[in-house]
């Protein structure tokens, strides 16, 4: 089974982010920039089945520019087998549902019948790209999949429900899952692996290599557009109760009731 | 930017001499976030145990870091000074103590005894110390010989296949965890090369020796009596231990040199962030100009010794030698990591002295480093004597 896992770079999670201009959205020149984390569990799971020898390879899909390649190299060297990068000038300013048709043709064009994508990526949280490349092949999709069991036609998923319940999800292959927190520990780099990732390809596809019609992407076609950016409101200053304990404890209880509203 | 992340974002230091390829700057990723997640959360039990965690140390076996200058047809990574560099740098932003163990298995041991065994003995003693499975170390310091280690008085002396050692070596890091042991004696007066067993008939350590700092590291005694091994436990030829001995100094030093500056950098950044909250008098203390001077000048060395020690790293290996800039980084980097540990500590005051925060083990730690290795006035003298030599032939 080939295995494809679709990985996104975006800034880390302690990045300071600062709107650039509020037409042009956040300033990047000084991000770190890291594996999403959500796509570090999908990368573990299909690691996982190729250890198993469930999969016979492991694909990193990666939409971007050669800037991606570093975090692309991370990926091999946690022992992705192979990695295609999908850049095109036609693809810039694509939004998720253009982004999620060069994955899907993607995908499609490298024969994969299993895809692990994070949730979500923690920079703009839309949520929606697994979705839509399940939905462009016309495969099944589970999301939020915290527990898996991969045989060689299907798979069981387990997700939260809410309230402490599970959902339970049997779907046949070729499916999408999308990885939450929990699913498993990713791995680090081994040094051999590092050492072996140099010795990897990174195959660079545009729009022609993977079949994807050029007028479907990329800025002119998105659906989505960004029409401002600012900064969250600051947070109002805190608020030291005053009195004795009781009433501290009532005035406490009367702010959460009626003024924040949450009891 | 948090300690670990200190060292600049890596993506701006690829191709400088910090991360010189991109192989350096994962290895660094690695390590760094190997170091946050499992080996921060250790470090204050195993400096108050006084113990080694061996679990943790195998994880680095199968990481590959044991064998990071081992050339990978021999099971190893084939990378260079500037990697082992790394890796020591950053796992003693959390424990110097845990480092120590790794450089006295993976420096002392594994990277010497590559150099100087044959296949027969790499087939041996190579690939368990590889994996972490069995832990190594080195005997040169005796009871009477540390600096003057020529003066050593282990013997060796051959009685027909075996080899028979008598005496005792001492401040043997992991000396109580250890399987093998590299362990200079002298052999008709000349240093040679051996490996030693634990298992061998004669060998036995001593109780484990309590420190000031390196706690999460294990030392003792090493004790050779009528100690036999078999002959092809000779490393390299008879009377060539002193080469061996030279040739894996430099790069000792320069990793030794690599953990204070882990050291500095990470009370640097405790220091800062301590000094924008603490509010004294009304204001965060980073206004008053006492406290400036703390940081300004812990910043300044410590960058001072970042160039130093990564510049010589690139000048260290099998084939280069500059005993002149490792003896200079560990001269150089040791004051300064107990400089600015001491300094963290001064502007946390009360807090900084007490175990709740690890600036108080990281100063214990960063004294070793001004002695073990070669002191400080070992290096002032192998300095003063190459200098001499270049500048008045």
């Amino acid at each position: 089974m080939k295995i494809g896992v679709l990985l996104k770079q975006v800034p880390a999670s302690d990045s300071r982010i600062k709107i650039a201009d509020p037409q042009r959205g956040v300033a990047l020149d000084d991000v770190k920039w890291e594996i999403n984390p959500y796509d570090e569990f999908a990368l573990e799971a299909a690691l996982a089945l190729l250890d198993a020898k469930v999969a016979s390879d492991v694909v990193l899909l990666t939409v971007g520019g050669a800037d991606t390649e570093q975090r692309i190299r991370d990926g091999l060297a946690r022992g992705a087998t192979a990695a295609v990068r999908l850049d095109d000038a036609a693809f810039g300013g694509s939004d998720c549902l253009g982004v999620s048709r060069i994955l899907a043709a993607a995908v499609k064009a490298e024969g994969i019948t299993l895809v692990f994508a994070g949730k979500q990526a923690i920079d703009g949280d839309n949520a929606q790209v697994p979705a839509m490349v399940a939905e462009l092949l016309g495969w099944g999709y589970v999301g939020e999949v915290d527990q898996l069991e991969v045989t060689g036609a299907g798979a069981k998923a387990w997700r939260a429900a809410g309230g402490g319940a599970r959902d339970v999800v049997e779907v046949g292959l070729p499916a999408v899952i999308g990885c939450d927190k929990g699913l498993n520990q990713p791995r680090y780099a081994s040094l051999k692996g590092i050492m072996m990732a140099k010795r990897k390809k990174i195959d660079v596809k545009g729009a022609g290599a993977i079949g994807v019609d050029a007028g479907s992407v990329g800025a002119s076609a998105a659906l989505v557009s960004e029409t401002n950016w600012g900064e969250p409101p600051a947070r109002p200053p805190g608020r030291v109760l005053q009195g004795d304990d009781a009433a501290r404890v009532k005035a406490l209880v009367a702010a959460l009731r009626d003024e924040v509203k949450v009891i | 930017m948090s300690w670990h992340e200190l060292e600049n974002a890596p993506d701006d230091t690829a191709g400088s001499i910090f991360d010189p390829t991109p192989e350096h700057r994962m290895l660094r990723e690695m390590v760094a976030d190997f170091t946050r997640n499992e080996v921060e959360p250790q470090a204050e039990h195993h400096d108050r145990e006084q113990t080694l965690n061996l679990p943790l140390f195998r994880k680095l076996g199968e990481l590959g870091l044991h064998g990071i200058t081992v050339p990978e047809e021999h099971g190893g990574a084939g990378m260079d000074a500037t990697a082992a560099v790394i890796v020591h740098h950053e796992l003693s932003k959390s424990d110097p103590g845990f480092c120590l163990a790794y450089l006295a298995h993976a420096m002392l041991f594994v990277n010497n005894f590559y150099h100087c065994s044959d296949d027969g003995q790499k087939a041996r003693f190579l690939a368990p110390t590889l994996t972490g499975e069995t832990v190594g170390a080195m005997c040169m310091t005796e009871p009477g010989h540390g600096t003057d280690v020529l003066g050593m008085t282990t013997t060796a002396v051959k009685k027909g296949d075996e080899y028979v050692l008598n005496g005792t070596k001492t401040y043997i890091t992991n000396g109580p965890d250890a399987d093998f042991f590299l362990v200079y004696a002298k052999l008709d007066g000349r240093v040679t090369s051996f490996v030693v067993d634990r298992a061998s008939p004669g060998f036995s350590t001593g109780n484990p020796i309590h420190k000031m700092g390196m706690r999460a590291s294990t030392m003792s005694e090493v004790i050779f009596e009528d100690c036999v091994i078999p002959a092809s436990n000779l490393l390299g030829q008879e009377g060539g231990g002193l080469v061996h001995m030279m040739r894996n100094l430099e790069i000792e030093r320069l990793t030794l040199a690599a953990m204070s500056l882990g050291i500095a950098d990470r009370c640097l950044e405790i220091m800062v962030h301590h000094a924008a909250e603490r509010v004294a008098f009304g204001q965060p203390i980073n206004r008053f100009g006492q406290i400036q001077r703390y940081i300004g000048e812990s910043y300044a060395k410590t960058e001072a010794t970042r160039a130093l020690v990564y510049s010589v790293a690139r000048q260290v290996g099998p084939g280069r030698n500059n005993r002149l800039g490792s003896d200079a980084s560990k001269l150089f980097a040791a004051p300064v990591g107990k400089e600015v540990a001491d300094n963290c500590m001064q502007v946390m005051g009360g807090s900084g002295y007490c175990s709740e925060y690890p600036v108080e083990r990281l100063l214990r730690d960063a004294k070793l480093l001004e002695i073990g290795g070669g002191t400080l006035e070992s290096h002032q003298k192998n300095i003063t004597k190459d200098l001499t030599r270049e500048m008045t032939r």
